[in-house]
């Protein structure tokens, strides 16, 4: 995963996240939208035979007072608490069941 | 809110290469993340180069190559990391017909998960031997390294009974896939019931709702690892990729 920032502003983020694509980028937006202080969070991504830029381009804005960097590391820490839960009840109920 | 996960295990084989669980607390982007995580990015191995010592069979290196790819092999994966390789070899003369079961691996956890999988039917005089390297890597690479085979899911879906039904209408078949949640809270595949709701509710007015948030997954593994691991192993890519962009972030 190699982060390249395209545009950055107090409120506004561009940022190609590389060698990633739906699987990950969908989580992370649907995270992001629920998270403090985002008034909208979006993800580009063009099909391999587009010709054009092919990574996926994370696109953040937020509301005044919040810096959108902090949003995504706040989203980031969010999907990670989430799947660990997930982890651990996936983990109990297959447990249970074998 | 999506924090309380609740998992339910409705069905899973003894073997462990399929099961079908329910999760509540997932939202749609979580579902398909899990789902696409467990065809593409979980690793398994499988033969990725062959050396023929001698092939005179009816078909061309390439071919018997391809098949051999395509025969599943289990995989321990705390032991392997991506492009770790493995290798098994092959030695039949005919008339016979070289099964995957007739694979000799250097590795004791690393076998084919089906012994009796046909890779090619040798005549008379003819005699298949090579030597072959597995290599662990993901179905995004090759489909021969998806762990999933079928993989999907459902929405959860409350049938509740709202009365008789009207005496004069007649009665006419209800069909529906996946499972439902009664009224009484219980879990039933609607297989059970030749997927027909006439056939469990006789004569009554049904009302069919999806239930928000609650996902029914079916997973089938080709054998490579069970479903248990499959998946945990799915959530943990997730995982691990959201704690790598959080420290890249951080920085």
């Amino acid at each position: 995963m190699e982060l390249r920032v395209l545009e950055k502003t107090d409120t506004e983020l561009r940022i190609e996240v590389a060698d990633e694509d739906h699987t990950f980028m969908n989580v992370l937006k649907g995270e992001l939208l629920q998270t403090e202080g985002v008034a909208a969070a979006t993800y580009d991504m063009n099909p391999e035979q587009s010709g054009g830029q092919t990574e996926p381009i994370l696109s953040i804005t937020t509301e005044t007072g919040f810096d959108p960097l902090d949003a995504l590391e706040e989203a980031s820490n969010g999907v990670s608490d989430r799947m660990t839960t997930l982890y651990d009840e996936l983990d109990a109920g297959f447990a249970g069941a074998a | 809110m999506a924090d309380d996960f609740d998992v339910e295990v409705i069905s899973r084989d003894e073997d462990g290469r399929s099961a079908r669980f329910l999760v509540r607390g997932l939202t749609p982007a979580m579902a398909n993340g899990i789902r696409r995580a467990v065809v593409a990015d979980v690793p398994t191995l499988s033969i990725d180069t062959v050396r023929f010592v001698e092939n005179s069979s009816v078909m061309f290196d390439e071919m018997v190559a391809l098949r051999l790819g395509l025969v599943p092999l289990t995989t321990p994966l705390d032991d392997f990391e991506l492009g770790d390789t493995v290798t098994l070899a092959l030695d039949v003369e005919g008339p016979a017909t070289a099964y995957s079961g007739d694979l000799e691996t250097s590795d004791s956890l690393v076998r084919p998960a089906d012994e009796n999988i046909p890779i090619i039917e040798l005549k008379q005089g003819q005699r298949l031997e090579f030597e072959a390297d597995a290599v662990l890597d993901t179905g995004k690479d090759h489909a021969k390294h998806q762990g999933g085979v079928a993989v999907g899911y459902r929405h959860l879906q409350r049938v509740e009974v709202l009365g008789d039904r009207d005496g004069f209408d007649e009665e006419e078949p209800h069909i529906l896939r996946g499972v439902i949640e009664t009224d009484e809270g219980e879990l039933v595949h609607t297989e059970e019931f030749g997927a027909d709701l006439t056939n469990r509710y006789p004569g009554k007015e049904l009302a069919v709702t999806d239930v928000p948030d609650a996902f029914v997954f079916h997973v089938e593994t080709d054998g490579s690892m069970d479903v248990d691991e499959l998946v945990l192993r799915a959530v943990d890519s997730l995982r691990d990729r959201a704690d790598e962009l959080a420290t890249k972030v951080a920085v």
